[in-house]
């Protein structure tokens, strides 16, 4: 083991019990504004709960320690590289968290008069217009929750055209079998049917193919570009123009979009509408898994079937627009996640006109980069150039017994997150790094060296440590069966602690 | 790896024991192999009428999800119950308590393979 | 960029170890056509962290908030207090900047408090297992019946007028395209009459969703609905808005639910504009392996040792595709934190408190209003309508009161399309003071 590249430590790392299991005070409450000796209403007496939910309570400072000590458990991108192959985990600033936290933008109802939130709107507002300008597709809805929320109410959309003209059969949506599993879910959700379509040897998308799928009943194609494997269908123009002439819709996954912003806009290969992952390409942060935000934009042929609630400017003011005749209806309920959507109000504000097109450049420049840096070690199922993400798989590695799953534990024992393992399905023991513009060439070059020692051990022989790993955080690998196979989601009542 | 000589099967890797009017049905080992620990086994309800060839089970594992298609045509008389608690049984034991269900026959049956073709088939 | 670590001299040297001479060459596979000039788009200039600062400051200043106004607005969002220590530990750049607990190794930390969170949501909700979040409550609500349809294999879906018009919305859009029928149920007004209600179930329901208190904050006996449901075999999904009252009031779950949805935003998430909140699940557990969304559970690793892991994930999207139960990725996974991180400093008394100050500053508010106010009767719990003479009289009383600093209710008609413009939707939590409510009844006096 190359002990320079290890950061990984055990030092003061504490065991945490659950809540559950803490002794937790029984009666005395944090100190809370309001009514003083408030009693229950006479009307409610029927009503009140005779058992206690069994909500421990604890102190501020036990509380603080018990979330802190977890927190340390955790790997984070402030905490570490990240590469995780279509995430696009990249830097979030920290003035984002500070902004979204004004009294003025955090404490405020989405009922409360619309001459009393102006000021929120229109930054809202300015994000519809640059995510307009940025995708080439002026209309905007900020309503979707998520990257597959957008899916669903794009896939909404193209259906209402459809069916406004009377086309009622079209209720095919043509999925690459490279696509995220949130595509043919999605459009499962809207009603339609997906037709899996299979890439051509490249891993994009085979014209061919596609012409043979192409017919009356096609409502749109799903397309992600830069697709899965990290590289750009450069026959956008031919597919889009294709699906069109057969009468179809061109849906574009905008999950990519870190690898293209300010380069090109889909807008104007072809696509018709397209959800914009605040969360990937404009930085606000993934908490966890969530929020994100996933607003759709979309050209003049869907502009009428937007959602409601949207804001929309007249004059002087800014109005939210609640009902509108020919809008699908709304598809959350508010606005959207407006946290979130602020924050990438202010990235897109940081980089400006001048700098938008280089974060895909140093994005792209970086996943080139690792790519030349590792081919030599590692299976590159489809060569040459790639985009914001490199895709490998673990051929070499299979012949000394490891697996794709086994460099992804390794890595962790180096220090590093794994990649996206696994994924996309047609490409088998895939590994997706995805590396983004806000890491340097220092951590990218560490990475790199990590993946290159595991690969030098694979060829030795030296495998003992690749199939234990991990060995150095607080757990090892998790025993995955027995959770499935016996779920325990929560903590019995009536065990320790309560 | 082993394939009964005495089952018969079909090229979605289920298999069949006949007797008299009765069918059980499972998926072969070959089958649990590919797909690994065997988390959850979906069960069809008892008195539900199979087509040959229709999905009426379902079999998980963590990170993957088969359909089971009926190798014959008929109405479900019985289900294996013990698969609900235990589903690892497909695992161990895929041809004798790992079985999913049996069904009446109707007559009607789906392509069905012997020991040595499945075996062929499996080789191919 | 002060976001971009690579110096020039970075990049050329990045160029000239791949062999590539200039940037651009790495976007040769984009056909040029494409390809856009920089700065061409119409975007702002580049703004520096001080002008960013600058401009929000000034746009959040411009905004009324509740800093400077009071509030007694609900409709399914609620300014509770939220203690610093919530906020505190969702900024931890650890839970912030992670994502989705893929590797379970090193996201031991969100998993531990996801497992928390749905023990809680549980527990809270009366119900025996919860999911790790949904988007909002209207989501969660549209999922619900989804769910309740795979679950009953029936296409018939009954929504309660007195669920929150949002949710009927979002419900009815989700399944307006897929086979079946949704049907919207009448309700007495500003109420829910279950035994009423429950004569609509047949043996074609697959569910009937209510909500309880329901969206003009009525508490009301389950009691009806359950026995139908189980005489036809229909699934009871309840809705709720303000979780902080079942720290008071009997929870769904006790009264027989089946699937119980909500906004958990209550729970020490701010109002913000109406987002990011989240939308609670939970159901029996008989039926976990037909529920949405990612979910937790407890397992042990190679050295024994407990562990937590995501499970149950042949469910998801990335497994089952157009198969799956649903299509939801990201979903609100930092707000599970700040709701177990709200809920362990609050506990069962805490909670308890909360709910009671609401609770009694409804009824103190109620209890004042003039003769010529009527609210609507029956037991409630935060949240009333109150009913003006006709809709100059409400505009006049909004009017002054706003001049006094107090957002005094909703027009129900901005919510509930069907309402007529004299009434206005009420709501108090522990954050109205004594005093918010004198100044709002002597308002209330005076401008009608």
């Amino acid at each position: 083991m190359n002990a320079a590249n290890y950061s990984g430590t055990r030092g003061l790392m504490h065991e945490e019990p659950l809540l559950f299991e803490r002794a937790h005070r029984a009666s005395e409450a944090i100190a809370l504004p309001g009514l003083a000796d408030a009693e229950a209403p006479a009307a409610l007496q029927a009503f009140l709960r005779n058992e206690e939910a069994g909500i421990p309570g604890l102190s501020e400072p036990e509380t603080v320690r018990h979330f802190v000590r977890l927190s340390q458990w955790n790997h984070g991108i402030e905490t570490g590289f990240y590469p995780l192959g279509s995430c696009t985990m990249k830097y979030n600033p920290r003035i984002n968290e500070q902004l979204v936290r004004l009294p003025g933008l955090a404490h405020i109802h989405p009922d409360q008069p619309e001459d009393t939130v102006q000021g929120a709107l229109a930054l809202l507002y300015q994000l519809q217009h640059a995510l307009g300008e940025i995708s080439g597709l002026p209309h905007v809805s900020l309503q979707p929750a998520a990257g597959a929320h957008g899916e669903l109410l794009g896939i909404m959309m193209i259906r209402a055209w459809h069916d406004k003209r009377g086309d009622h059969k079209r209720r095919i949506v043509l999925v690459p079998d490279s696509a995220h599993g949130t595509n043919p879910a999605s459009a499962a959700l809207a009603g339609m049917k997906t037709v899996e379509i299979k890439s051509a040897a490249n891993g994009q998308i085979d014209l061919e193919v596609l012409r043979a799928h192409l017919n009356d009943e096609v409502a749109a194609l799903m397309l992600t570009n830069p697709n899965t494997t990290g590289h750009f269908e450069s026959n956008i123009a031919e597919i889009c123009h294709l699906v069109h002439e057969a009468g179809g819709l061109v849906y574009g996954d905008g999950a990519n979009l870190n690898a293209i912003v300010g380069k090109a806009r889909p807008g104007d290969m072809g696509i018709d509408c397209l959800h914009i992952n605040v969360h990937k390409t404009f930085s606000t942060p993934h908490g966890g898994g969530g929020p994100g935000a996933g607003p759709v934009a979309v050209n003049d042929t869907l502009a009428p079937f937007l959602p409601v609630p949207r804001i929309e400017k007249a004059k002087d003011a800014y109005r939210i627009v609640h009902e509108d005749e020919a809008s699908i209806g709304p598809v959350f309920g508010s606005l959207g996640q407006v946290g979130v959507l602020l924050r990438a109000t202010a990235y897109i504000a940081a980089f400006g006109r001048e700098h938008i097109h280089r974060i895909a450049e140093d994005a792209v420049l970086n996943a080139n980069y690792m790519l030349h840096r590792l081919e030599s070690a590692y299976h590159v199922p489809f060569p040459g150039l790639c985009k914001h993400e490199c895709l490998l798989t673990d051929a070499h590695q299979n012949r000394h017994g490891v697996k794709t799953l086994d460099i992804a534990k390794r890595l962790i024992d180096l220090g590093f997150h794994p990649m996206t393992v696994y994924f996309p399905l047609i490409v088998h023991g895939a590994m997706l790094i995805e590396p983004t513009e806000t890491e340097s060439r220092q951590a990218i070059d560490a990475f790199c060296d990590a993946m290159l020692e595991i690969a030098a051990a694979c060829e030795q022989g030296d495998t003992e440590a690749l199939h234990a790993a991990p060995l150095h955080p607080i757990r090892r690998r998790l025993d995955e069966t027995q959770a499935a196979r016996r779920p325990v989601l929560t903590w019995p009542k009536h065990s320790t602690g309560g | 790896m082993t394939i009964p000589a005495d089952l018969q099967y079909t090229k979605e890797h289920e298999w069949v024991r006949i007797e008299g009017d009765t069918a059980t049905l499972g998926i072969t080992d070959h089958a649990q192999e590919a797909l690994g620990d065997i988390v959850f086994v979906e069960l069809p309800e008892i008195g539900r009428q199979l087509a040959p060839g229709e999905a009426f089970a379902v079999v998980e594992s963590v990170k993957a999800v088969s359909d089971v298609y009926a190798p014959v045509g008929g109405e479900v008389i019985e289900v294996n119950t013990l698969l609900e608690s235990e589903p690892e049984k497909v695992n161990t034991d895929a041809y004798g308590e790992g079985w999913i269900a049996k069904v009446r026959m109707n007559g009607e049956t789906a392509e069905l393979l012997d020991e040595a073709t499945y075996t062929t088939y499996l080789e191919e | 960029m002060r976001f971009l670590p690579h110096t020039d001299d970075d990049r050329r040297q990045m160029l000239q170890a791949m062999g590539v001479n200039a940037i651009d060459a790495l976007f040769a596979d984009i056909p040029r056509e494409f390809h856009i000039a920089p700065g061409s788009l119409k975007l702002p200039p580049a703004a520096s962290e001080a002008a960013i600062i600058r401009a929000f400051t000034e746009a959040a200043e411009s905004n009324r908030h509740t800093g400077n106004h009071r509030y007694f607005l609900g409709g399914g969002t609620y300014h509770h207090f939220i203690p610093a220590v919530v906020d505190y530990v969702i900024s931890r750049g650890e839970f912030l900047t992670a994502y989705t607990p893929y590797q379970p190794e090193i996201s031991q930390g969100t998993l531990q408090a996801l497992f928390e969170f749905q023990t809680m949501i549980a527990r809270l909700t009366g119900m025996e297992v919860a999911n790790a979040s949904m988007y909002d409550a209207a989501t969660a609500t549209a999922e619900a019946a989804l769910m309740a349809r795979r679950i009953t294999r029936r296409g018939k879906v009954l929504l309660a007028h007195s669920l929150n018009p949002r949710y009927r919305a979002v419900t009815a859009q989700y399944l307006s395209r897929l086979d079946g029928q949704v049907n919207a149920l009448p309700c007495p007004e500003f109420d829910t009459d279950g035994a009423a209600l429950a004569t609509a179930i047949d043996d074609e329901t697959a569910c009937i969703i209510v909500q309880y208190p329901d969206f003009y904050g009525s508490v009301y006996d389950l009691g009806e609905l359950r026995r139908a449901c189980d005489a036809h075999g229909a699934l009871l999904v309840v809705a709720f808005s303000d979780a902080t009252a079942f720290g008071l009031i009997t929870p769904p779950g006790a009264m027989g639910a089946d699937i119980v949805v909500g906004s958990g935003q209550a729970l020490g998430i701010p109002m913000g504009l109406g987002g990011p909140h989240i939308g609670l699940f939970a159901c029996k557990q008989k039926f976990v392996r037909q529920m949405p969304g990612r979910v937790c559970g407890m397992t042990e690793d190679a050295d024994g040792k407990r562990g937590f892991v995501l499970t149950l994930s042949t469910r998801e999207q990335h497994i089952r595709r157009e198969k799956a139960t649903s299509n939801i990725c990201s979903n609100q996974g930092l707000m599970c934190t700040a709701n177990a991180c709200y809920l362990a400093l609050l506990g069962d008394a805490g909670l308890r408190e909360v709910a009671l100050r609401s609770a009694a500053a409804l009824e103190r508010l109620v209890q004042g209003l003039p003769p010529q106010i009527s609210a609507a009767r029956g037991p409630r719990y935060n949240e009333t309508v109150l009913s003006f003479r006709d809709h100059e009289a409400r505009q006049g009383f909004l009017t002054a009161a706003r001049k006094a600093g107090i957002f005094a209710g909703i027009a129900l008609e901005q919510i509930d399309t069907t309402a007529d413009n004299r009434h206005l939707l009420v709501a108090t939590t522990e954050m109205t003071e004594a005093e918010d409510i004198a100044d709002y009844l002597t308002i209330l006096e005076q401008s009608t």
